[in-house]
């Protein structure tokens, strides 16, 4: 065959290089364990891949997951030009991280990181279903699964490797393109860096442990087909409210505390009481969040590492202060003005480990000093007309600031937004420029009507009730669209299917 | 609906969700560990995968590869792994269903039956018993093709029969029979293997048989070679993709015989010994020089000479094709030019070399060789008397009541129906109204009708939904008997569950309505189950290339699946046909054909610029019938979408994920998603055609080749308009 009149070097352009196609051993799982600074790990072979999808089946049915939940995902990039094209496949389950961001911010400890095989596992039973995983794994990896309240994940058929069977998907694939093997690990740590996939996610905030063996001869141009398909993320409507009146609560008692140190407070003790009520009930209403609300006190498991653990804890903290407060306040106790500091810097502590807890690389528009400052921002905005509605004193030009403010801040996100480079912040301002365009400019809209124009012009206790009506309602759309328009970090999908599906 | 416990938390179906180790399955979902697990073959395309069906409590719940079966080595296709979901849906049809007062009505099936033979005689009686049309598939198990044929030309008495297999692989049989004289793929997937050279014409495998891409380049030094004018998934993974223009694929091939004789690459001895036309085909491919072919088909002459140059000097050469190649009005020649090729190097019936037709359905290799459509039962000839009256002795019936040829083709029945001369229609297992070109004739065919029964395993489909009467049958996994698939393997079908309801078996019902008829026990004499059936089509292959007299279902259970010719007293099948260079034509040569090439019928226009492609995606199978029951495979391809080249969509505004129309002539498709990528050429644009819901054959149009029938489903001019932007 070698008489052939063909330029292998020339045509060939899917198969690997010939150094990895020596490095890839042909058994699907290794012989031994692994061994101290080892683990296993994914090696997946796009040039092997034909995208069939038989992995992602498999994987549903041993794990006896709904269609709607792919622990394993298969995704397409693109490149090249007619007839040179190529379309090459992403198959993946759990990168198994070195440092895994799932369980970094678990709150209540759900994910274990196996000392002796790698293997990141997730315990249905400790998991609350707040969905922090999610948010926090740059791959899309964990998924909740409504039906049970808990998330889930490719746990790399551990349970069939220690028998010395092959994971489901590997054993599944017709192209023997999935197989475990074991790394060192410090020696992938030094390494890994220099391992780019087109549609993958560089992986430096968890450090993947997956190998992926690229064919050998790429277009410069390939990468992700689902660019022009962006999906809205779920909402999450108890967030929205609990994030908006929490911040509501922590702007209007700071304020609370400074106008009774100044002896400028009328009306508090029905403030206090009324801010209390908001801030009680949106904390309770934040459960509804969770997919086991009855376990909801486990979140504050890990505070060691969970900025959801720091936020619960926070809050509650602000709540339990600002009762005492509020109670103060109520029987006109004197000297209680460090109370109020108290009330002030829990509150503040509480917004602050809100803000802190979005800031996750795997989702690029949250993870900006923006998101902290938008929050503020509410704090600043809606604290004043909520204490001017009550009569408590004469804020209006206080929630002035807040609205140019939050106005500067979404303007200037949304710039940065449009220019950047990075597809997953481009993205957003597409959708806030695009299929949420009209109610985009009606929250801004709203900022200038009800934070600006209302309160100058306005001067009637019922008008400032309206402007905080007004104003409520506007920063509530703000939060909603902050969960809407986040587009996540992920593996490339594939054309038909949504993002984070298979 | 969640309950109490569920809402707050404190239940998290840790019991639905929980895992352990079966015995057969190792770790897994416990819901997913099966009681036993039913062997049998996989019953989608014609790979013939061996499978397993995990049962429990009398529910199929699983699926897996059989790891003893030799087509598949240890692994299925998406599709094949999720096979158990087909089976127990809740559109499966439990009962007959009769039209009365313009709705359908269950009945019994004494009521059915009779319903049926009824209206069927009364049609026959009145409009002559060729206004009977019957229109089959490749669904079926093999035993069920041969009652069938009986049952209808025999005791219906009309010719006018035909399956759904005229759509999908009749070019390949007629090409094949002009040729070699008989039909039946000369190679084995072991060929495809072992081949020095694999050249797949108009054969996207890794979408359409995945499980066959694990024959490709495991040998060392393997060139693949890939004319496809889209870049498919395999276009991608060979290692020289020919981008042909649309239907150009019989001037390559021309073409290519010219460069083989230019280049003195042809096995002479050969030729000279088992080949005839040799003369006039090289005089005719002098007209196809390699400046021309390259105008015709796009490709560079150097492309051209290169594939010459490795097919010639490879030891061992491939041929492969699928619908690409089918799918076309020259269809036929376009076979015969491939077989050409294997001729004039002599490389068929060795080792790594065979012409080789990839077949579409499960078993539409066992209804061309017993299913009495295109040929008689055995490949028998209509019109050769010897086979005849072989036959009729076979049967003990008189040799006048065997047709002398061949009834109407599908196309040829549909077009009946339209002219009048059909007025009642039988449809057995297939769904014409999504796969039958130009829909809007059909509608107008199944509407002139004076009855029509549907025999389906499902309902609603878009087919039964027009029905007069419709038959509930057992499906896969509820049925025993054998497929044969595309490198001739028998391999045994086996019952896992019982059918829902009150659905039987294909079979019993074709028993059942010759009983009503009266003629079972002429026909079918003494039968009681599939195996009889079985025996009598053994003594009727006999002797014939198609010989299955050593086969029997005890030999199938203790070697497995087989392959024919398999003669009594022989202890193993047959690898490849063709070994000793004998071929069944008259003169034991085969016929080096001539046949020039023309352009497709319908050439695109102003007004209908593009050139529309249609095929298929890994996920589903055929009309969807049974993939969309399959929450996993919808999950992973919901829906149709049309693909175009970014350049063509550039210049009249379109975006990826617009929804578009696509019209022709004959009618348009609505709100299909655009897809803009480079796999296909500016000028074409590319449609999957499993979806009814947009139904790509609403524009495809009415052109068959005139010898093997095959629809011309592969081009035909269209337009593209937006009808829906994407935000």
């Amino acid at each position: 065959m070698t008489s052939l009149p063909l330029l292998v070097s020339e045509l060939v352009q899917w198969r690997a290089t010939e150094a990895e196609v020596e490095a890839t051993p042909c058994s699907l799982i290794p012989s031994r364990e692994p061994g101290t600074g080892e683990q296993y790990r994914f090696h997946f072979d796009m040039s092997k891949c034909i995208g069939c999808k038989c992995c992602v089946v498999a994987c549903n049915e041993q794990n006896g997951n709904p269609a709607a939940i792919n622990w394993r995902r298969v995704g397409e990039v693109e490149g090249g030009h007619y007839p040179n094209t190529q379309r090459h496949y992403l198959s993946m389950g759990c990168n198994h991280c070195v440092e895994p961001s799932c369980l970094i911010g678990c709150p209540v400890e759900a994910y274990t990181k196996s000392p002796t095989t790698g293997v990141v596992v997730h315990s249905a039973d400790a998991c609350i279903g707040c969905q922090y995983c999610v948010w926090n794994c740059s791959y899309g990896v964990p998924q909740y699964n409504p039906e049970r309240g808990v998330v889930g994940k490719c746990d790399l058929c551990h349970n069939r490797l220690s028998d010395g069977e092959a994971p489901a998907c590997a054993s599944a694939c017709p192209e023997g393109a999935i197989a475990i093997e074991i790394v060192n690990v410090a020696e992938w740590k030094a390494s890994y860096a220099a391992q780019q996939t087109p549609g993958l996610p560089a992986g430096e905030d968890c450090i993947s442990t997956t190998r992926i063996t690229l064919p050998a001869h790429l277009p410069p141009d390939l990468g992700r087909v689902d660019t022009q398909h962006l999906q809205a993320e779920a909402p999450h409507w108890p967030l929205v409210f609990m994030l908006v009146l929490t911040q509501l609560a922590v702007g209007s008692f700071s304020l609370l505390w400074v106008l009774d140190a100044a002896g400028g407070l009328v009306e508090a003790s029905r403030a206090g009481a009324l801010l209390l009520g908001i801030a009680s009930v949106s904390l309770a209403a934040s459960t509804l969040h969770l997919g086991r609300p009855v376990y909801a006190w486990r979140a504050l498991r890990n505070l060691r590492r969970s900025w959801l653990s720091r936020e619960v804890f926070a809050l509650s903290l602000f709540a339990g202060i600002a009762a005492v407060y509020a109670g103060a306040l109520w029987v006109d106790l004197p000297h209680r003005g460090w109370l109020g500091v108290m009330t002030a810097v829990a509150g503040a502590a509480g917004l602050l480990c809100s803000a802190r807890l979005y800031m996750v690389p795997a989702r690029p528009a949250w993870n900006s000093f923006y998101t902290p400052v938008e929050f503020f921002a509410t704090a600043v905005l809606l604290g004043p007309l909520f204490v001017s509605a009550l009569g408590g004193a004469e804020l209006r030009t206080v929630a002035v600031v807040g609205a140019g403010l939050q106005l500067g801040v979404q303007a200037m996100r949304f710039l940065w937004l449009s220019q950047s480079e990075a597809f997953e912040l481009r993205a957003v301002a597409r959708l806030l420029g695009g299929r949420f365009q009209n109610l985009f400019l009606l929250r801004m809209a709203i900022l200038i009507g009800a934070g600006i124009a209302l309160p100058l012009v306005v001067t009637s206790p019922g008008g400032q009730a309206w402007a905080l009506a007004l104003a409520l309602g506007g920063e509530i759309l703000g939060r909603w669209l902050f969960f809407v328009s986040v587009v996540p970090q992920s593996m490339a999908a594939g054309f038909s299917t949504s993002r984070g599906a298979a | 609906m969640k309950n109490w416990k569920q809402l707050i938390g404190l239940d998290n179906l840790s019991a639905d969700y929980s895992f352990a180790r079966g015995e057969s399955t190792g770790y897994t979902a416990a819901a997913k560990i099966p009681d036993t697990w039913v062997p049998t073959t996989c019953g989608y395309c014609s790979v013939g995968c061996g499978i397993e069906i995990g049962v429990k409590e009398g529910r199929a719940i699983a699926s897996r590869p059989h790891a003893a079966h030799p087509v598949n080595r240890g692994k299925l296709c998406p599709k094949g792994l999720a096979e158990h979901y087909t089976i127990d849906t809740d559109n499966r049809l439990r009962t007959p269903l009769l039209r009365k007062g313009g709705k359908l009505v269950p009945v019994s099936w004494d009521e059915a039956l009779s319903t049926m033979v009824e209206r069927f005689r009364g049609t026959q009686a009145r409009h002559g018993a060729s206004a009977l049309g019957v229109l089959s598939t490749g669904q079926l198990v093999t035993e069920e093709f041969y009652t069938l044929g009986k049952l209808v030309q025999l005791g219906f008495g009309t010719n006018n029969y035909d399956g759904n297999t005229t759509l999908c692989m009749a070019s390949a049989v007629s090409g094949y029979k002009a040729t070699f004289g008989s039909d039946g793929p000369p190679g084995s997937y072991q060929d495809m293997e072992d081949a020095d050279v694999v050249f797949l014409i108009g054969a996207n495998i890794a979408d359409n048989h995945p499980i066959l891409t694990q024959y490709l380049h495991n040998k060392p030094g393997q060139v693949v070679i890939s004319a496809d004018p889209r870049v498919t998934k395999t276009a991608m993974r060979s290692d020289l993709h020919l981008p042909l223009r649309p239907r150009t694929d019989l001037a390559l091939l021309n073409g290519l015989a010219h460069l083989l004789i230019e280049l003195d690459l042809v096995d002479h001895a050969f030729i000279a010994a088992h080949t005839q036309g040799f003369e006039e085909l090289r005089r005719f491919v002098a007209e196809y020089p390699p400046a021309r072919v390259a105008e015709i088909t796009g490709l560079s002459q150097e492309q051209l000479y290169r594939t010459a140059s490795l097919l010639g000097r490879a030891k061992s050469a491939f041929l492969a094709w699928t619908m690409g190649v089918n799918h076309s009005t020259q269809g036929t020649e376009t076979v015969s030019a491939i077989c050409n090729l294997s001729l004039l190097t002599g490389k068929i019936g060795k080792a790594g070399s065979a012409p080789f037709s990839i077949t579409g359905q499960c078993n539409a290799m066992g209804t061309r060789e017993t299913g009495f459509t295109a040929s008689l039962p055995g490949y028998r000839k209509f019109d050769n008397p010897a086979d005849r009256a072989d036959l009729a002795r076979l049967w003990n019936v008189e040799e006048s009541r065997l047709p002398r040829a061949r009834g109407g083709a599908y196309p040829d029945i549909i077009e009946g129906a339209v002219a009048g001369r059909i007025r009642a229609l039988w449809i057995i297992a297939t769904n014409p109204l999504v796969s039958f070109p130009n829909q809007s004739l059909l509608r107008h065919a199944l509407g002139n009708l004076d009855f029509l029964v549907v025999q389906d395993g499902y309902h609603p489909t878009p087919t039964t939904e027009l029905a007069d009467l419709v038959l509930p049958a057992a499906i896969w996994g509820e049925k025993e008997g054998t497929y044969t698939n595309s490198e001739r393997r028998v391999s045994k079908v086996n019952r896992a569950v019982a059918p829902p309801g009150e659905a039987k078996a294909d079979f019993e019902i074709f028993l059942a309505v010759a009983e009503k008829l009266g003629c079972r026990e002429e026909l079918y004499p003494g039968w009681t189950c599939v195996e009889d059936a079985f025996n009598e089509w053994r003594r009727v292959s006999a002797g014939r290339l198609c010989d299955y007299s050593g086969i029997s279902y005890a030999l199938l259970a203790e070697q497995g699946a087989v392959q024919w010719p398999y003669p009594a007293g022989a202890t193993e099948g047959t690898e490849r046909l063709y070994g000793d260079g004998a071929f069944p034509t008259a003169d034991g040569r085969a016929k080096l054909t001539c046949a020039a090439w023309a352009p497709f019928p319908e050439q695109p226009n102003r007004d209908y610029p593009l050139i529309l492609n249609t095929g298929r995606t890994v996920e589903h199978w055929h009309t969807r019938t049974k993939t969309k029951e399959v929450p996993i495979l919808e999950r992973l391809s919901p829906h149709a979408w049309l693909e175009m080249n970014p350049r063509d969509a550039q210049a009249i505004g379109l975006r990826s994920h617009d929804r578009v129309s696509v019209v022709s002539r004959r009618g348009s498709v609505e709100k299909v998603e655009l897809r803009l990528t480079e796999i296909i050429a500016p000028g074409q644009v590319f449609m999957p055609f499993h979806y009814f819901e947009a139904n790509v054959n609403e524009v495809t149009q009415s052109a068959f080749d005139p010898i093997s029938r095959e629809p011309n489903y592969k081009q035909c001019a269209v337009r593209v308009e937006r009808s829906g932007v994407n935000k």
